[in-house]
């Protein structure tokens, strides 16, 4: 695929309408005013049938596994599916859309949508699965996936602390997890820890426990105050002595494989930054432009300047290089296809390297009024930061990267 | 109910290809410019949909909403954007844009409704290029059909309409029997502007035009779109209005700055003219 198709290019006009109408006034509150985004991204999944075709694709897999079918197989197809593509570009044009606007909105979904639930999807019980994940698909519940600690990041198995202790048939977790997305206003979080035997903590399994938001014993921060993407709230959380019984013990089994199955999801989360760079880049580029053609300097707009120029052919030149890296993306869906871990950390690196440079000249390009609050550059250029540190750090994607190359 | 919703694609304005007239003025550049339905006729679509629905979620449909549009081939984006909004049908008359009036495309239109037999005609008052504001009236004439233009409210009573029509100073209130033609202002995507006989009067609609829904817009690709020759519609094909040339509006002047009220008074006087 090298180009969004008519009906790609119709969802997104809807979604720009939306994003219009729902998103853009609310910037500020968003920005500034710890506005939660959740109300808006309820909106918009009932107002696009999202949540209704999630609810449909859950009650069907549910319904498959239930009658003992194996779970449904990612197969390589033959012939291209346009459907298959379509469903793709579903999933991402949304995406493209709303991080024009408000990129924190959009890892405000994915953590609850994306990965919380996906958890559960893909380790849970049925009866686990039944519980919580239907209200996580349509955020009428607000989830958070808690792995990272104070002092553990890209080394997030290696020296974690939070800790479960067997208690007759229950568990007593206990640890604090940080920058954990949707964290102060989480009802449903996925708590990673390991189980302490009293054996030394590299010898320990690693465990993933399902618990409510309220439950005694946990405490949830205010939303931390960071850089940028403030429109997704991130906060600390602190587990004293919090007991659970062992149903909340994610695939109720301590032998369930806690570490399989994450490579598909870092992949997963990591093309998804394809998109959301797409949408800054592409929003950048349009301010720009407009910005060149209306700001007059000795005489004459600043776009007939070469060095202003350069900057836009630069960015125009970033633009369609994550197009095609995203296109990419809805192709293979096509032919039932999906990037590998490496491709996908490829991906990832070049996108957020190249978003954070396109913000960077954008700032630059809109000179003072670049570094006001008021011209949207400034809110995009601190968003776009984080894409080089969420979802695997610009180093461990190239550390990855390199892994794939060498084991060749 | 059975309705036609004539849908027209006009340039869009937000667009940054603007307009183009070429020095000969003989006739409006389109190469290049991107489309977007007339929004009256999307009001009109949207007024539909109501008329065919109860506002319960989810929602059930009762009647059929058929949209035409004149047009070379892809115009056909205007018709399935309006299949993936809710319409169940979609008609494309082919046809080439300078080869169309107003006069033409209600005779046409006259032939359609009398094949497809609908109870209304639902269409926008105007297109925003043109701003004819004609081809419903000329329609209603042609059918002899009761007619009802501007409609800012729409009620359904057994066989017929109640259409509200804002003037001067208050309402007019219009009792329209099907079949009939209904040409829609703005105010008719209000909240409470339209009810079936099935909407419970306390329904309230979101304010404006409808979202399609994502799988929906996927699934108009299913739904039927038929395309007929204007020739099988209109035997006589000459057009009522011709142009004579095209011209833009002249470029606006910079403002001025006054030195004072004395100064701003003078000059309104004398040189605006407006006091």
């Amino acid at each position: 695929m090298f180009e969004w198709s008519e009906q790609h290019r119709q969802i997104r006009a809807m979604l720009r309408r939306f994003v219009e109408t729902e998103v853009v006034p609310h910037r500020e509150a968003l920005e500034f005013g710890d506005l939660p985004p959740y109300g808006i991204l309820r909106k918009l999944l009932q107002t696009f049938g999202v949540d209704e075709m999630a609810k449909a694709q859950f009650a069907a897999d549910i319904e498959r596994e239930k009658s003992g079918a194996p779970p449904k197989e990612k197969k390589v197809r033959t012939e291209f599916s346009q459907g298959a593509a379509d469903a793709a570009a579903m999933r991402i044009l949304p995406v493209v859309e709303i991080s024009r606007v408000s990129p924190g909105m959009i890892t405000a979904m994915g953590v609850s949508v994306g990965l919380t639930a996906g958890a559960i999807m893909k380790k849970g019980t049925i009866r686990q699965k039944e519980e919580f994940v239907p209200a996580l698909l349509t955020l009428e519940k607000v989830g958070a996936w808690a792995i990272t600690e104070p002092g553990s990041g890209s080394d997030a198995f290696g020296s974690m602390r939070a800790s479960a202790r067997r208690d007759g048939d229950d568990y007593i977790l206990n640890g604090n997890k940080t920058f954990i997305t949707n964290g102060p206003h989480a009802d449903t979080i996925v708590f990673i820890c390991k189980l302490d035997e009293g054996n030394a903590p590299e010898h320990r399994k690693v465990l993933t426990f399902i618990l409510d938001g309220d439950t005694p014993g946990l405490e949830k921060s205010k939303p931390l105050r960071k850089m940028g993407l403030h429109a997704s709230p991130t906060g600390e959380l602190f587990l004293t002595d919090v007991r659970v019984p062992k149903y909340r013990l994610l695939g109720e089994t301590e032998t369930a494989p806690s570490r399989e199955g994450a490579k598909e999801t870092f992949a997963n989360e990591r093309t998804a930054v394809a998109a959301m760079a797409l949408g800054i880049v592409e929003r950048c580029l349009e301010l720009c432009v407009d910005y060149a053609k209306t700001r007059v300097q000795f005489g004459k707009p600043i776009g007939d300047f070469q060095l202003i120029q350069l900057k836009l052919a630069k960015m125009e030149v970033a633009r369609m290089n994550i197009q095609n890296l995203v296109l990419r993306q809805v192709e293979l869906a096509g032919w039932g296809k999906s990037m590998d871990l490496a491709e996908a950390s490829a991906c990832k690196l070049y996108c957020a390297q190249s978003a954070m440079e396109v913000c960077l000249e954008a700032v630059q390009l809109f000179g003072g009024n670049g570094y006001m609050s008021e011209y949207q550059v400034e809110q995009l250029c601190r968003d776009a930061k984080v894409m080089q540190i969420y979802g695997g750090t610009d180093e461990i994607q190239i550390s990855q990267i390199a892994r794939a190359l060498l084991a060749r | 109910m059975k309705i036609l919703v004539p849908l027209k694609r006009v340039a869009d304005p937000d667009n940054a290809n603007k307009v183009k007239i070429p020095a000969s003025g003989a006739t409006i550049e389109t190469t290049g410019l991107e489309w977007k339905p007339n929004p009256f006729d999307e009001y009109a679509l949207e007024a539909a949909l109501r008329l065919t629905e109860d506002g319960k979620a989810p929602k059930v449909r009762a009647g059929e909403v058929v949209v035409v549009t004149f047009g070379p081939k892809e115009t056909e984006t205007t018709l399935r954007a309006a299949l993936a909004t809710g319409a169940d049908r979609a008609i494309r008359v082919d046809a080439a844009d300078d080869k169309l009036d107003g006069h033409l495309v209600a005779r046409a239109l006259k032939a359609l409704v009398e094949r497809e037999k609908p109870d209304l005609v639902l269409m926008g008052k105007q297109a925003v290029d043109g701003d004819s504001n004609q081809v419903g009236q000329i329609l209603a004439e042609q059918l002899d059909y009761p007619m009802a233009t501007f409609a800012a409210t729409m009620k359904e009573e057994a066989g017929g309409l109640l259409v509200g029509r804002e003037v001067d100073g208050g309402v007019i209130t219009l009792r329209v029997k099907f079949p009939a033609v209904v040409t829609v202002d703005l105010r008719i995507v209000a909240p409470t502007s339209v009810y079936s006989m099935k909407t419970a009067p306390a329904f309230k609609y979101n304010d404006g035009v409808r979202f399609a829904a994502l799988p929906a817009i996927m699934a108009a690709k299913k739904k039927p779109l038929a395309e007929v020759k204007l020739a099988d519609l209109a035997a006589d094909q000459g057009l009522r209005v011709t142009y004579h040339g095209f011209q833009a509006p002249p470029a606006r002047k910079a403002g001025i700055k006054v030195k004072d009220v004395t100064d701003l008074v003078n000059r309104l006087k004398n040189e605006a003219k407006a006091l």
